[in-house]
């Protein structure tokens, strides 16, 4: 219990240390090898210092950041698989190497085998049987017996049997090989078995579970009653279980790795585009401007929410998918009116003309002298879109056409809500609350962002 | 006002182009999607041969389709033909082969037919119309009646303990879709979980309205409709609390800020004047403009609240329509949906022309 308490701290206090000091000294670390200043402008700074000067909206930006970057390790927090396990001096890591296979390119997998860790079979170990046999090693005898008598009733079926002679049929030896190896592996279980007995009742066998063991995928089988599970303090099942038993606390968790990392992925993406297409409108002009300004017209007139559902009701989208799908049809849309006209206006400016006129090329003069002075409503908005792109994959999960099912996902916990909304209200109310603190934590910054880079001054006589 | 009229008239042409556009892509998609029309009219099938295989025990169902059964159903969703033939069949300008070679399609206002409703689709969608408009133009008027007083207050108190206690509510509603506050509001006062059950759980109405109705119990039918409104008007609301209320509020501020406001107040009005005849009015047009926005939620309603509290309307029917995939009933919203959309841009615009004298489009 007591380690528990001091990984959680560790945890937390780690994911800030990460978060404030060594991503943004690694980002500039890196932004200055690619060659960027990476030192803020006096009018950035001033800007800077303004937000965080606006507590609510500083504290949640660290706040929200500090967990996305904690929910980047989850692999090590929340997870069946443990941190360390050694059975008979063997160690693995499975906690980690399943945090590492998410890496892409890296083919690292954290399948440990059955029969490596005292357990007979070849398939994935349980890891929670690993720990009660470790907690209490009495409970192998009981599965030696039952490994025993199988053995003696493999063994007195296949005594049975005489050796087949040569010319015999080929159905007596068929049943002669089948006993045989039926005989031989409950003998190797057994055998198995014993030294597992050996193993653990002497004290060689140790297991470091992560800090909530149980993983996205995983049912809470433990558990007496059937599910939905209500939550329970003595059953250690803090936020109960949806209606397929799985564990609500560890659905949004990872629910909130997922809905994050979409929106931050789908805004920047679709930004990207949208700055792009915004600055060809408003530097160009002309025909360039007036067509794509009509596309764009065309574009967003699309019914964006049921062309999604839509589509993937047709193509089953996975989480790539869906990013390009909301990338394409939403998020680079609004951005590019008010990149286009930051443009229009820069572009107009003596410093872009002396630029022109010296002969510097159309796409230096887009990203090195206009783009840094038109930033301003691409940072003001994407707070704002993340909360719309948080909320448009709630929506879609909500209503069935988002991510594959069994993907941890907040919209499919309210539509579990809406089903069982008689009798097990916390469905509601825990994935509710999540998205309501994320949101509001995520406007908040927006709100502070907002004032702190375009600030309104509102000036009244009376 | 010439160059005004031509804007408007050039706005009013590009409507078309935009449609076509679309409603082809989207017909392409559907064409071209697997598990398309036929496909599911062939499940159907072999569900509908498997039951009575069932029931008549022991023989095997059939096959699916026959050669010819599958004929007739491609020439219906016009698959024997390439798609823009097929989508021009569906415009209504190239002669439908199904209809004995005559014109028939969206433009002559023949949507096609849904086998999933035995009903042409127009009459399927516009039997919806009064139900999504019922929630779409009393939660637009709630949400006027309680944002506009809510801006202005705001806007008068700015930088005050109520402007910071409302704020916090406003960014709540803000970041809360309205389907979750539906939910939220299912689960406090629609279940007995907190001793509340005050309200239904969803449903337009109660299903015996139209029998009351009848034996002229008014009043029941009445408090009947309003307990089934309550919850689901609170979700439409949210949905433009915050932007209308934050919008109201700045745009009122700017207006308290500008010259001819200072002029008002150095010549001596009265401030209750100077805010409430000079400034308010210039600080509704941005919430006039809006009401072309909400011509779309007026018709289309919404998926998500309608979904959540099984109201009938238009977004229930794309919802079931796109489970059951119903393609006709699908591109007859979709092209709803789009229309509306283009029609409340313009709508917009015109409402600006009118009440700001200022504007002027090129």
């Amino acid at each position: 219990m007591i380690w528990k308490i001091i990984y959680l701290v560790l945890v937390f206090v780690l994911g800030w240390l990460l978060t404030k000091f060594i991503l943004p000294w690694m980002i500039v670390r890196i932004g200055r090898l690619l060659g960027f200043r990476m030192r803020p402008t006096p009018i950035t700074a001033r800007r800077l210092a303004r937000f965080r000067s606006i507590k609510r909206g500083y504290w949640s930006f660290v706040g929200i950041s500090t967990l996305f970057v904690i929910s980047m390790f989850l692999e090590l927090i929340v997870n069946e698989k443990p941190l360390i396990i050694s059975y008979d001096g063997r160690v693995a890591v499975p906690a980690l190497n399943d945090w590492a296979s998410k890496i892409p390119f890296l083919g690292i997998s954290s399948f440990e085998k059955k029969e490596d860790f005292g357990q007979p079979g070849g398939s994935e170990v349980d890891y929670h049987l690993f720990q009660e046999i470790v907690e209490n090693p009495g409970l192998i005898s009981t599965e030696l017996q039952a490994a025993k008598k199988k053995m003696d009733r493999a063994e007195r079926s296949f005594k049975k049997l005489k050796e087949p002679a040569p010319d015999a049929t080929e159905r007596k030896k068929k049943r002669f090989a089948t006993r045989k190896a039926m005989y031989e592996r409950s003998k190797a279980q057994y055998a198995g078995l014993q030294d597992a007995e050996a193993v653990f009742g002497a004290g060689r066998a140790w297991i470091l579970p992560t800090l909530y063991p149980w993983s996205a995928k995983s049912h809470r089988e433990d558990l007496k009653a059937n599910p939905p599970n209500s939550p329970t303090l003595e059953e250690k099942c803090f936020l109960g279980t949806t209606t397929g038993g799985r564990d609500v606390l560890v659905q949004l968790v990872y629910g909130f790795r997922i809905s994050i990392a979409f929106a931050l992925l789908v805004a920047a993406v679709g930004y990207f585009i949208g700055v792009l297409v915004g600055g060809m409108q408003g530097y160009y002009g002309g025909w360039i401007d007036i067509a794509s300004q009509r596309i764009v017209e065309i574009w967003g007139s699309i019914p964006f929410l049921f062309t999604i559902m839509i589509l993937a009701a047709m193509i089953q989208p996975g989480f790539w998918m869906l990013v390009i799908l909301l990338v394409v049809l939403r998020s680079w849309l609004g951005i590019t009116f008010y990149v286009r006209g930051e443009f229009y206006r820069e572009k107009s400016k003596d410093y872009v003309q002396a630029a022109i006129a010296s002969g510097v090329s159309d796409w230096k003069i887009i990203t090195k002298h206009i783009l840094p002075n038109s930033i301003v409503p691409v940072v003001t908005f994407a707070p704002f879109g993340i909360v719309a792109y948080i909320s448009s994959l709630v929506s879609l999960d909500y209503l069935g056409f988002g991510l594959p099912p069994g993907t941890p996902s907040w919209g499919d916990l309210l539509k579990q809500g809406l089903e069982n909304v008689q009798h097990h209200p916390y469905l509601i109310i825990t994935p509710v609350v999540a998205l309501a603190a994320t949101l509001f934590a995520v406007v908040m910054i927006g709100e502070a962002v907002r004032e702190a880079f375009d600030p309104k001054v509102f000036s009244r006589l009376r | 006002m010439h160059g005004m009229t031509s804007y408007f008239i050039r706005r009013l042409m590009l409507v078309p182009v935009t449609f076509i556009i679309i409603t082809f892509m989207i017909y392409a998609v559907f064409r071209m999607a697997p598990g398309g029309p036929i496909e599911q009219a062939r499940v159907q099938m072999l569900k509908a041969a498997a039951g009575e295989a069932g029931g008549g025990g022991g023989e095997s169902g059939g096959t699916g389709m026959t050669e010819e059964e599958r004929k007739s159903l491609e020439e219906y969703y016009q698959l024997d033909k390439p798609i823009p033939i097929g989508y021009l069949v569906w415009l209504g300008f190239w002669p439908n082969s199904h209809k004995g070679g005559k014109l028939s399609g969206v433009f002559w206002g023949d949507f096609g037919y849904s086998n999933e409703h035995s009903a042409p689709v127009l009459d399927t969608i516009i039997s919806k119309f009064p139900v999504s408009i019922y929630f779409g133009l009393i939660g637009y008027i709630a949400s006027w009646l309680v944002c506009i007083p809510l801006g202005i207050f705001k806007a008068l108190k700015h930088r005050t303990h109520f402007d910071t206690l409302t704020s916090i509510v406003v960014f709540l509603g803000y970041s809360v879709p309205g389907f979750v506050a539906a939910l939220v509001l299912m689960l406090t006062f629609g279940t007995n979980n907190f001793g509340m059950d005050w309200f239904p759980l969803g449903g337009f109405r109660s299903e015996n309205w139209n029998v009351m109705w009848d034996q002229g119990e008014f009043w029941w039918c009445i408090k009947d409709q309003v307990h089934h409104t309550f919850i689901p008007l609170i979700a439409y609301m949210m949905a433009s609390f915050a932007t209308m209320t934050i919008l109201m509020k700045n745009s009122l501020l700017d207006n308290l800020g500008a010259d001819y406001v200072r002029t008002a107040f150095a010549k001596g009005l009265p401030e209750r004047r100077v805010i409430f005849i000079h400034a308010l009015r210039n600080s509704l047009i941005p919430i006039c403009v809006g009401i072309g926005g909400a011509i779309g939620l007026l018709f289309a309603g919404s998926f998500l609240i309608e979904k959540t509290c099984t109201i009938d309307g238009m977004g229930l029917l794309g919802y079931t329509s796109l489970l059951k995939r119903d393609y006709p009933v699908l591109l007859g919203i979709l092209t709803f949906g789009i229309v509306l959309r283009l029609l409340g841009n313009i709508l917009s615009d015109i409402v600006l022309a009118l009440v700001d004298p200022r504007v002027r489009f090129q």
